[in-house]
């Protein structure tokens, strides 16, 4: 299938497109480096050597079919996969030099650093307030006038401040999906994390909510770095600014939007985003 | 990248509509090179029978452009194609402008046919004429089997060759200026015969055109404005 | 035809009716048992009418009672003569009360013989402190063995005078219940007192003379008391009543044994409807009498009630503790597989054994152990070491830990894995996520766990039997003296009131209608319990609903 690559006479654009992604790169400070990562489900390998570094401020999509391996990198990236029993982690995963799976890191504090954002809207069954207060008295900040400072500017944070600001104690479960997806998002950005890590954010919504979100997304990405994977290519396209392709456990490109999505450098990225059998 | 080996969508229906674009470019393609090739031979003749019907013809070309502008519209709005697809759609929106460009010339080559008929002209003005006509009928359908093809390697030498499409307009002015100052008798002549080698000269840039789409469309580069000696070694040909 | 029947039997109507018919057949099976329960037992209150018997040994008043079919030949063969053509016949159960008189206060009387018995107006019933009910005409009244009065105005002047002895009966109870049992609880501590300091070799001087002077107060407060009381029963001492009995036997009686007098025939609807609810009252709020089968069982239902409570408190945090740790912090594997097997089949073990367990162990080893650590002072009288209230809570918590930890375990995995790892996501550790967030999303289900155990609990008898249940306890668990809660206590138990009244007591007959109105009671406290517990679980459930789906 790489006849293209494979002709006498090839013709080589990759030199093109890196030229252009360095340019962009430079621009922003590293936020992740991801180095040799392998992690294992038991005997079963989900990542196969992923390299790759992160720009802060910046908000960079995975795409992939099911099952890539992509949401199971980004919870390395907040340290989820600890949860799983079987799961085994090589490689080297540095937020800002720092080695997030060294000993001395503390969980809680890299997850405070990384917040993150699940594919259904999880609001905890609390008041709206005490929702997005929760990350903050987990810490110990019980001052009203502090929480009710953090909770005003979260929701603002979130564009969600109008819609809810005269029902801050009515039960967050009553909300639609849009709007507690918003509001799970204005908990994450409550605690002033480093990173938001978006996982699949807008799958159980409405195409009006989902542009919501979206919108969201481009707003904060001036303070945050933000790490979304999706299925929905068009999505990944409208808002991120650098798109990983992952197949299979490996990461196959990872290069600016604009040239993954126009002229792809991998045959494989091209079947995928194009809609063709692999 | 031969056509059989590129796989298929998951949807076949994306499919169908993409292989339609692309014919109907071919058969739009092969109208508007009738078109020329009549124009041509009208002009040589003359023959102002033929060259009314070329007038007569181009509206099915003008047709054809709108049609297909419109189907590359719905794919776009529907499909939302990504990568090799979008760059065939963008292709064909821009070689069916071209294309309706040359169909254009092509009619008024014919018009001057029908001047020309009427004119006194001298026996050898149109040798050059015709030689220029054919090198351009021959670069267009060139440049549409490169499209069909999808074959980057002709669209290049395409582009090479409208260069010596230049030199040669650019010998037949030369020359159709000495008759300009040798016998003015055939100055209306001349000066239609200029107009139609401009036209020519013109089909020969567009053809040029089409091809930089082709490359485009299979190595998602463009071309334009780069010099071809640049272009030629960045795709390893020097 | 048969096309028809198969089309029916596709349609699936007849699941549809079958299911109806076993719904109503289990909800009339509980209604019935609850009108049984209620129509057998309740009856008991309603003054029924007293009639005259004629009978040759002499005329006696009565009450109605049951009424049976026998076959006369078993009349026949206890020596009674009937002409031969009866089959069947029926007779009564006749309530004539009595008992010091004729030595038995119910006997069976052929129905046909009272058919038409006259019902006295005059007659009057003397409901006692002892011997069961009295039936007579009365007499006259009399004051310190004079006559005051008698004739027509004679039951006038002895309601007059029963309200008076009535109250001070109320009041020598007072004394001799609350205050003298306060100062005999408190000189028995100061024993005790002195006795722990003995044995730690620290009773000096003046440590005793404090003991001393502290008893001589409570001596001197006793004998108070004493002489108060001694007033109070030459008080009532003072009046008496003479009453005759059917064949016209008169009787003295004096006020201080009598409860009430009433006179049924005479009785209006609403009189009777007051009396029903009177006696009703009493019932549940009063000390049994004579060994049971007479007065109130609000010992027990006090007893019962405490025991739940003691029990739930007991039993949830022991059970959700559990849970968690199986659930939540456990390696999953082959142990925790036999640890739940075991919790499952725990919950199938024979109650009468835990009852065994909780004498062996909690009696009598931890009971005796804290006897020897903290309660030196008692020995050789136990505190602990004795089957008691405590010991009855801690053997039913540990009969109903199962059903709590099943059912807790139950709400835990059914917590989303989104919301913990939502709360995890923010920094929280897995403690704080699973205080904050996961047990309350699951104490609804521990509420089901709760109210599983108490529907258990409350209806246990046979272990209670071996560990703290008694059938008549002098005193309440909980009382004003320090420290008001006395788990080492002995209660009575509804359950355990049932089997006794039932099965143990000396007057069956008398005891009968008892038993079915303890029983019912006894549904309507666990049913109570149970709403109380379901009430609050539906609430934690209404704010916690939209995480069903």
């Amino acid at each position: 299938m790489e006849n293209s690559q494979n002709k006498t006479h090839s013709i080589d654009l990759s030199n093109l497109n890196k030229a252009e992604g360095a340019a962009d790169k430079k621009a922003k400070k590293t936020c992740f480096t991801v180095s040799d990562l392998n992690l294992f489900y038991g005997e079963k390998q989900a990542l196969q050597t992923i390299n790759i570094e992160i720009p802060e401020k910046s908000v960079t999509a995975f795409i992939g079919p099911s099952g890539c391996g992509k949401s199971t990198l980004l919870r390395c990236f907040n340290r989820m996969n600890d949860l799983v029993d079987s799961a085994r982690i090589e490689g080297q995963i540095l937020l800002d030099g720092e080695d997030i799976y060294a000993k001395q890191m503390n969980v809680a504090d890299l997850r405070r650093r990384v917040g993150m954002v699940f594919q259904k809207p999880n609001p905890f069954p609390k008041s709206i307030y005490e929702n997005v207060a929760y990350g903050l008295r987990i810490q110990g900040v019980n001052g009203r006038h502090v929480l009710d400072e953090v909770v005003e500017k979260s929701l603002k944070g979130a564009a969600l401040w109008n819609e809810v600001k005269d029902r801050l104690q009515d039960s967050a479960l009553g909300l639609s999906g849009g709007q507690q997806q918003r509001l799970v998002i204005a908990r994450a950005i409550a605690i002033q994390p480093e990173v938001i890590l978006l996982d699949e954010p807008a799958s159980a919504l409405d195409p009006i909510s989902t542009l919501k979100i979206e919108e969201l997304i481009n707003d904060l990405k001036d303070d945050y770095t933000i790490l979304i994977v999706t299925h929905n290519m068009q999505q990944a396209a409208r808002v991120s600014d650098h798109t990983a392709f992952m197949y299979m456990g490996d990461l196959i490109e990872f290069g600016a939007t604009n040239q993954l999505f126009t002229n792809p450098s991998k045959k494989k990225t091209e079947d995928y985003i194009t809609g063709r059998y692999g | 990248m031969d056509k059989e080996n590129q796989s298929r969508h998951i949807s076949k229906q994306f499919d169908n509509e993409l292989e339609e674009i692309r014919n109907r470019v071919l058969a739009m393609g092969g109208l508007v090179e009738q078109q020329l090739a009549k124009a041509v031979a009208a002009l040589v003749e003359p023959d102002i029978e033929m060259a009314e019907e070329v007038i007569r013809d181009d509206y099915k070309v003008n047709a054809m452009e709108v049609a297909l502008d419109e189907e590359c519209t719905s794919v776009l709005a529907r499909r939302q194609p990504a990568a090799r697809d979008l760059r065939l759609v963008i292709s064909v929106i821009k070689t069916i402008t071209d294309l309706e460009r040359i169909g254009d010339e092509a009619k008024r080559i014919a018009r001057q046919a029908i001047d020309l008929a009427s004119l006194p002209t001298k026996k050898n003005q149109f040798v050059d004429l015709e030689r220029l006509g054919q090198h351009v009928c021959t670069m267009l359908r060139d440049a549409l089997d490169a499209f069909a093809r999808l074959d980057v390697e002709q669209a290049l030498d395409v582009a090479i060759e409208d260069q010596k499409v230049d030199q040669e307009y650019e010998s037949l002015m030369r020359q159709q200026m000495t008759y300009l100052i040798e016998d003015p008798r055939t100055i209306p002549a001349t000066l239609d015969i200029m107009w139609s080698a401009r036209a020519l000269e013109r089909v020969g840039d567009r053809s040029c055109n089409i091809c930089e789409y082709v490359i485009y469309q299979v190595k998602g580069k463009d071309i334009r404005h780069i010099s071809l000696d640049q272009v030629e070694k960045d795709f390893g040909r020097k | 035809m048969k096309q028809n029947t198969v089309t029916w039997f596709k349609s699936g109507a007849p699941w549809v009716w079958g299911s109806a018919a076993t719904v109503s057949i289990s909800l009339l099976m509980v209604v019935s048992l609850l009108v049984m329960l209620a129509m057998r037992g309740f009856g008991h209150f309603w003054p029924s009418e007293v009639i005259e018997i004629e009978q040759p040994a002499g005329n006696t008043f009565g009450e109605r009672k049951q009424r049976e079919e026998v076959p006369a030949q078993r009349l026949r063969d206890m020596g009674m003569e009937l002409p031969e053509s009866v089959e069947f016949v029926a007779r009564r159960l006749m309530k004539t009360g009595n008992r010091d008189v004729t030595g038995q206060d119910f006997y069976w009387l052929l129905e046909k013989k009272i058919e038409n018995a006259k019902a006295p107006a005059e007659v009057v019933v003397l409901e006692r402190r002892e011997w069961g009910n009295f039936y007579g005409r009365l007499l006259s009244v009399k004051e310190a063995g004079e006559l005051v009065v008698s004739g027509d105005d004679t039951y006038a002047e002895l309601q007059k005078r029963l309200a008076r002895s009535d109250e001070l009966f109320g009041q020598i109870e007072e004394i001799e219940k609350h205050k003298i049992g306060a100062i005999n609880y408190s000189m028995e501590r100061l024993r005790l007192k002195r006795r722990a300091l003995e044995l730690k070799g620290a009773l000096d001087k003046a440590a005793e003379e404090k003991i001393r002077t502290k008893r001589d107060s409570l001596q001197k407060e006793y004998e108070s008391y004493q002489s108060e009381l001694q007033a109070l029963y030459r008080a009532i001492e003072r009046d008496s009543l003479v009453i005759e009995t059917a064949d016209g036997q008169p009787f003295e009686q004096p006020l201080r044994k009598i409860v009430r007098a009433y006179q049924p025939n005479k009785m209006s609807l609403i009189g009777k409807l007051g009396f029903y609810f009177e006696k009703l009252w009493e019932f549940v709020s009063d000390d049994p009498r004579e060994a049971n089968t007479e007065g109130g069982i609000f010992p027990a239902i006090f007893g019962t009630i405490m025991m739940v409570f003691l029990m739930s408190i007991l039993v949830t945090p022991l059970g959700v503790i559990a849970a968690i740790y199986l659930r939540e912090y456990a390696r999953q594997g082959f142990l925790t597989r036999v640890i739940r097997i075991a919790v499952n089949n725990l919950a199938g073990v024979p109650s009468i054994v835990y009852g065994i367990f909780g004498l062996g162990f909690f009696v009598y080893f931890l009971g005796g152990t804290i006897d020897q650590i903290f309660y030196p002072a008692a020995l050789p009288a136990p505190t602990f070491g004795t089957p008691g209230l405590m010991w009855a809570a801690l053997t039913l918590a540990i009969l109903t830990m199962p059903v709590v930890i099943v059912s807790t375990e139950e709400g835990l995995s059914r917590v989303p894995k989104a919301i913990r790892e939502g709360s995890l996501a923010l920094g929280a550790t897995k403690a704080e996520t699973l205080w904050r967030t996961v047990i309350p999303m699951a104490s609804p289900s521990i509420m089901t766990g709760m109210i599983l155990a108490i529907a258990r609990a409350a209806g246990e008898v046979a272990p209670l039997m071996l560990v703290g249940v008694v059938k008549l306890a002098p005193t309440l668990p909980l009382d004003g003296n320090y420290p008001f809660l006395h788990l080492d206590r002995k209660f009575m138990h509804l359950g355990f009131h049932i089997y006794d009244v039932g099965f143990q007591s000396p007057n069956v007959e008398a005891a009968r209608p008892l038993v079915y109105a303890t029983a019912l009671l006894l549904v309507v406290v666990i049913v109570v319990l149970n709403l109380a517990a379901i009430s609050i679980r539906n609430r934690l459930r209404e704010k916690y609903k939209a995480l069903e789906n």
